[in-house]
């Protein structure tokens, strides 16, 4: 029965961590201000938006919702985790390609979610890249570009498919 | 069409790999040594004034730096800065009273956010009710209770502006139109809400500030006043932005609340908005707007005349003034003919958010008003939608064209744009595919708008509804430098808002050099060190940059060409330049890299010619290509919003009548805003501004109940369009550069919505015509669709 | 907009759960996806004192074949749920409805007990457990008891669920053959809230009549509003025509919808009219019958 700090152990973008969290911090503030992983984005604290998106244990979860402390013993990939050393993903080289992007601010949860679905259909259909986008807001591009993104990463095998279950 | 190496590329952004690999820089990203935390405690009541506020109990708390409030408000600041010219007065905490529930009425900083937000829950705050205004129509009434006390009443502006021969033109119509329509109050709602850190040094009296706001080196000094802190002291620095829109100019509330915080705890402390912060209490809602208006038509579907009555609900403060009708009048009689107009407007105060402005900035709305009166007059009058535009569709022949109220649009071929907006979508196929959806009892819709874009703002459109002149300067600047390793620096002193300002830069350099822009680096400078620079908005950046840029480069191409000449026994008249460096005309061997420029300039001052000055650096200052002051009587405004860009736009839609939901089936736009930069950039700033316009049209409303307590303080009330609301859009474009520009560019960022709202109404009225409903308001939510349905179906008016 | 401060626990076996509900009774709030309880911890509308986080018990996450139908344990997530092959084989209503629950990240923490328990009048579980008259077992320390579904949900935002006790399986029972399910909403985005939506699940004979038909509505009142008048009229008829106008308007008759700013209480009985008829037709025609 803790209200203070307990010590949680997570490993992000490969890397283990062990720090100590309020039960009550979300888990976006924890990657964001414990971790210095500022390319998750804050845009709502509601589960609407999904600029928070991450994938928890390879599913795509708003980490806006999520206690830290829930997270205990999960692997965590967020944007940084895409191009460790700065040269981009062939995902995110598709985003820059078609334009997936303007602003930036829900380009992080974007691109999960596109790894998500990538990996798990190889060749989606346009109406089920808009089903998956849905998932998330974007207020500048009018989803147009992240579309044609998408398209452009499958085209390309710009995921690794999901080995079969 | 000149052929060119870099304009009308689609480079890819040079802003794009810190964006995609989450190494932006955010404002929220910032950390500072120490940094507090701030959360603000905002006001339940919609109208009180503040009898006691006990702030001990979290003073007390644990973790806790300081509490503020209006009081504290009073002696650490000045009130915000205001563009408007009456004395409504507005301090960033609430002080002795509340004029809209979410109004801040005080702060805390704390070690964090989670322990600021304990302490705020933990302040006393005592009012006394007041007695709340919501509807516009009552606050404005003589002797309704006031929204300030220090103002005659709450319409706080009113002015009717008449042009040409507004009676002649009425009396000698055929038929009068006549429309009353409703235009709700919608939020901009970046993703990424306003924030600031602050940092107060006492000893300099310097106050450093990171913010996502807008026109730091325009007005930054005007935050100055409010922060109680010298202008040559404040160094306000350009984040990248996560979107604005319109919303995130000056944001005096959030900066001021952090930097008093700053002064107060002796720390930095950062201030973002929560997603309800940003949604109750922002400053920049867009305009609630009851439009009754009235456009005359002769016989054979000219028109002559045109009068607008607008009133506008402002909230309870009015910082932006009411710039947004300014804006309207530069393009009020659309694309065609109309030889005169009359506009009158009310300004009126209640007890709701604020308003300030968003994409579109009441041309949106203006221009539904005017294409419904248009469809209104060929549905009244039996003409073809189409053929009415046709008719009084200024010709590509009469620009640059002065309208009534004195702007000029610069350059236009409207029935090339209509024309292949019908091809593009294919209008007697579609007429077709309606007709037989309709044999099938199917509520098949064609929509058709054709309205203008106009870019480049003057800041004449905020004084001349006054007497007295005011600001007639909004330029902006960059500089440029050739290292001395030959690389190319380009300093940018406004912010990136998620349009595509390196890149534009970058492109307009390649084109000026002959250099890829990839090479090209882009560096931003903060207030302290900035030039003028206006910074985004009303579609500016595009032809502002390319101007700044134009200038930079002839300047240093002035400077490079002489080292060149001298270096090569050669005239400076005689010096191209091009992607390797400078050569010789017609002597491509007798040349000198850039990296040789720039060493020779900034190391070998003795290989330079006398009397040059070492280093290769230019800056340059671009005004308003085209600004020309109203004339004294007002009757002509002059030349405010020349870049006059255009639209059509055809969507395609299915209303269910049972439940009100609208279906879009398609959506064709085709635009023509000058000169194209970088096509895939401008596509997307289209589809984006589409969306947008579709969220106005069906989904976005900001909403309070008769005591003013906000209805849409979350996501899940002010409903944003995802992946499957907004359909593919088809765009395709038109150019006609501008006269006045460098490239003839225009701006193009706010078409999608300026004309999407107007383009989707017609939709759903085309619709819903065999029921004979009309459509006077947006959003056009499932209900009101619905109730529109039922009504016409039991009492019908018409029969088709 | 952060949570309050809160004691938290996460106990990794059902008994430990329950000892730690027994323990703290209403001061505890139990936490399971948190797609919910979240959002109103971050506006702060929920302030428990103790966090009881159920996430960590695997073993009450499974779908079990049991007499004829299934067994499924609260923990299990909404997008298991969809995937099930026993789910979509057996009652695929739940996993069509559970695609219409917000989207897949939703869908990856949500979880069946957890919307249960939650029991937002808007939502699509409970209304189907409604229509499939499913079992839900309540347990506490002491012991387990057996509630049918439409005893489970007692108000807005409020079942029968003791302080101590926790949701731990829903049963389904089997469908009798030629039986076919609907589960229509309508909504004002795709993944929002229903305003009003409909779980239809109806069975036919030989000669397309409707033997067995089970008719429930969500967003139509303060708890899933089983349509039994609705049922009656359906019973031993081909369900079209006259019937099915009469069923649809006993349906909507029966609701007393909320109003808020994206329906009117009127609205929401006129599209109570709207998605009964397309479930009610859906299901026919997907157990063989109609036109």
């Amino acid at each position: 029965m803790k209200r203070s700090a307990s010590v949680i152990g997570l490993t992000v973008n490969g890397v283990r961590h062990e720090l100590a969290v309020e039960p009550r911090r979300l888990l976006v503030d924890c990657l964001r201000d414990d971790l210095g992983l500022t390319g998750t984005h804050i845009g709502c604290e509601h589960g609407v938006c999904g600029t928070c998106t991450v994938l928890v244990d390879g599913e795509t979860v708003r980490s806006c919702l999520m206690l830290a402390v829930q997270a205990d013993g999960a692997s965590i990939t967020t944007v940084e985790g895409l191009a460790p050393d700065g040269a981009l993903h062939p995902l995110q080289q598709a985003f820059r390609e078609a334009q997936g992007l303007q602003c930036g601010f829900c380009t992080p949860g974007m691109l999960l979610l596109a790894w998500e679905l990538l990996r798990d259909n190889a060749s989606p259909s346009e109406a089920e890249i808009r089903a998956a986008i849905s998932a998330n807001l974007c207020r500048c591009t009018g989803y147009q570009g992240i579309v044609e993104a998408v398209q452009l990463a499958a085209e390309r095998h710009a995921v690794p498919a999901a080995a079969a279950r | 069409m000149a052929t060119r190496t870099w304009i009308g590329k689609d480079v890819p952004r040079l802003e794009d790999p810190r964006l995609l690999t989450g190494r932006a820089n955010y404002t929220d990203d910032v950390r500072l040594p120490g940094m507090a935390h701030a959360a603000v405690l905002r006001s339940p009541q919609a109208h009180a004034r503040i009898v006691r506020i006990d702030t001990s109990r979290a003073r007390a708390l644990p973790g806790v730096f300081a509490v503020i409030t209006g009081e504290d408000a009073k002696e650490l600041s000045n009130p915000l800065p205001a563009f408007c010219a009456e004395p409504v007065v507005e301090y960033a905490l609430a002080v002795d009273k509340v004029r809209y529930a979410g109004e801040a009425v005080a702060a805390v900083a704390a070690v964090d956010r989670y322990t600021a937000e304990d302490a705020a829950a933990l302040i006393d705050v005592e009012y006394e009710a007041l007695p709340v205004l919501t509807d516009p129509m009552e606050a404005m009434k003589p002797g309704a209770p006031k929204v300030h006390d220090n103002l005659p009443g709450n319409l706080v502006f009113e002015k009717t502006m008449s042009f040409g021969d507004v009676a002649g033109g009425f009396a000698a119509a055929h038929r009068v139109i006549r429309r009353r329509l409703r235009w709700h109050r919608a939020s901009a709602q970046p993703l990424e809400t306003a924030g600031a850190v602050c940092r107060f040094n006492p000893a300099s009296g310097r106050m450093d500030v990171w913010s996502n706001t807008n026109m730091i080196n325009y007005v930054g000094w005007l935050v100055a006043g409010t922060l109680k802190v010298a202008p040559s002291k404040l160094s306000i620095n350009p984040m990248d932005v996560g979107g604005s829109f319109g919303s995130k100019h000056v944001l005096g509330k959030v900066i001021a609340i952090a930097a008093m915080l700053a002064r107060r705890t002796g720390r930095a402390v950062k201030f973002m908005e929560d997603r309800v912060d940003n949604l109750t209490a922002c400053e920049n809602l867009a305009c609630d707007r009851y439009y009754d208006v009235e456009l005359a038509v002769a016989a054979d579907g000219t028109f002559t005349g045109l009068r607008i009555k607008v009133v506008d609900d402002y909230g309870a403060y009015f910082q932006f003034g009411h710039g947004t009708h300014g804006n309207a009048l530069a393009q009020a009689t659309g694309p065609y003919r109309i030889p005169g107009f009359e506009y009158t407007v009310q300004c009126v105060l209640t007890n709701k958010c604020q308003q300030g402005v968003f994409r579109g900035a009441g041309s949106d709305a203006n221009n539904f008003a005017l294409e419904r009166l248009v469809d209104a007059a060929a549905q009244e009058l039996g003409l073809d939608r189409v053929e009415i535009r046709r008719r009084n569709f200024i010709q590509p022949d009469a620009f640059p064209f002065k309208m009534p109220a004195g702007n000029i649009y610069d350059s236009g071929d409207y029935p090339k744009v209509l024309d292949q907006a019908l091809t593009m979508a294919g209008w007697n196929e579609l007429r077709k595919m309606q007709a037989e959806a309709r044999a099938q009892g199917r509520l098949v819709g064609i929509g058709l708008a054709t309205a203008q874009q106009r870019s480049v703002y003057g800041p004449t459109e905020f004084w001349f509804w006054y007497d007295t002149p005011g600001l007639t300067s909004v330029p902006e600047s960059v500089g440029l430098s050739l290292g001395p390793t030959g690389e190319f620096i380009v300093t940018m002193f406004s912010p990136f808002w998620g349009n595509s300002p390196e890149t534009v830069v970058a492109q307009v350099l390649g084109e000026e050099l002959g250099i890829d822009p990839a090479t090209v680096t882009v560096t931003y400078e903060d207030s302290l060190h900035g030039l003028p620079s206006a910074g985004p908005g009303g579609s500016r950046m595009t032809v502002m940059l390319t101007g700044a840029v134009v200038g930079a480069a002839r300047k240093l191409k002035e400077k490079m060409a002489r080292i060149a000449a001298h270096l090569l026994e050669a005239a400076p008249e005689d010096i191209v330049f091009g992607a390797g460096g400078a050569s010789v005309r017609g002597v491509p061997n007798k040349a000198v890299g850039y990296a040789d420029l720039g060493l020779k300039a900034y190391w070998f001052k003795l290989d330079l010619p006398a009397g040059m000055e070492s280093g290769l650096e230019a800056r340059h200052t671009y005004d308003h290509p085209y600004l020309t002051p109203p004339s004294a009587d007002r009757k002509d405004l002059g030349a405010f919003y020349p870049m006059m860009g255009h639209g059509a736009h055809i969507p395609v839609v299915e209303v269910n009548p049972e439940t009100g939901q609208v279906r879009i089936l398609r959506y064709v736009a085709v635009h023509d805003v000058g000169t194209i930069v970088n096509p895939r950039s401008l596509r997307g700033q289209i589809a984006g501004g589409i969306a947008q316009g579709i969220g106005m049209a069906l989904y976005e409303q900001v909403l309070y109940d008769a005591g003013g307590q906000p209805l849409t303080a979350s996501f899940m009330d002010y409903l944003l369009p995802t992946a499957q609301e907004v359909p593919r859009i088809e765009i395709g474009h038109v150019e006609t550069p501008s006269p006045f520009t460098e490239y003839g560019v225009k701006g193009g960022g706010e078409g999608g919505r300026m004309i999407a709202p107007a383009a989707l109404a017609s939709a759903v009225e085309d619709a819903l015509a065999p029921l004979g409903v009309t459509i006077d308001e947006l959003p056009m939510t499932p209900e009101r669709l619905a109730t529109l349905v039922e009504a016409a179906v039991s009492h019908p008016a018409h029969i088709l | 907009m952060k949570p309050p401060p809160f004691e938290y626990a996460a106990p990794r076996k059902t008994d430990e759960a329950l000892a730690l509900l027994a323990q703290h009774g209403d001061r505890a709030k139990v936490l399971a996806g948190g797609q919910s309880l979240l959002p109103l911890l971050n506006f702060r509308l929920a302030q428990p004192e103790v966090l009881v986080d159920v996430n960590r018990v695997a073993e009450l996450a499974y779908v079990r074949p049991s007499d004829g139908g299934l067994a499924i344990g609260a923990l299990t997530r909404q997008h298991a749920l969809e995937c099930s092959e026993a789910i979509r084989a057996r009652v695929p209503i739940v996993a069509e409805a559970c695609r219409l629950i917000g989207h897949l990240p939703i869908r990856h923490r949500g979880t069946l007990g957890g919307s249960l328990a939650h029991a937002d009048p808007a939502s699509e579980l409970p209304a189907v457990m409604v229509a499939l008259e499913a079992e839900l077992t309540a347990s506490r320390v002491a012991g387990r008891r057996t509630l049918p579904a439409d005893q489970f949900f007692t108000g807005i935002f409020t079942t029968a669920l003791a302080p101590d006790e926790l949701l731990t399986e829903v049963r389904v029972p089997g469908l009798p053959a030629r039986t076919g399910g609907a589960f229509v909403e309508v909504a004002r985005r795709a993944g929002d809230f229903a305003l009003v939506g409909a779980a239809a699940l109806v069975t036919l004979d030989d000669g397309g009549r409707v033997t067995r038909a089970r008719l429930a509505l969500c967003g139509a009142g303060p708890t899933p509003l089983r349509a039994r008048e609705a049922e009656r009229v359906l019973i031993g008829e081909r369900p079209d025509g006259r019937v099915l106008d009469d069923a649809v308007e006993k349906m909507a008759a029966a609701t007393d919808p909320p109003g808020d700013i994206h329906a009117s209480a009127a609205f929401r009985k006129k599209l109570a009219r709207h998605v009964g008829r397309r479930a009610i037709e859906l299901a026919v025609r997907r157990a063989g019958g109609g036109s």
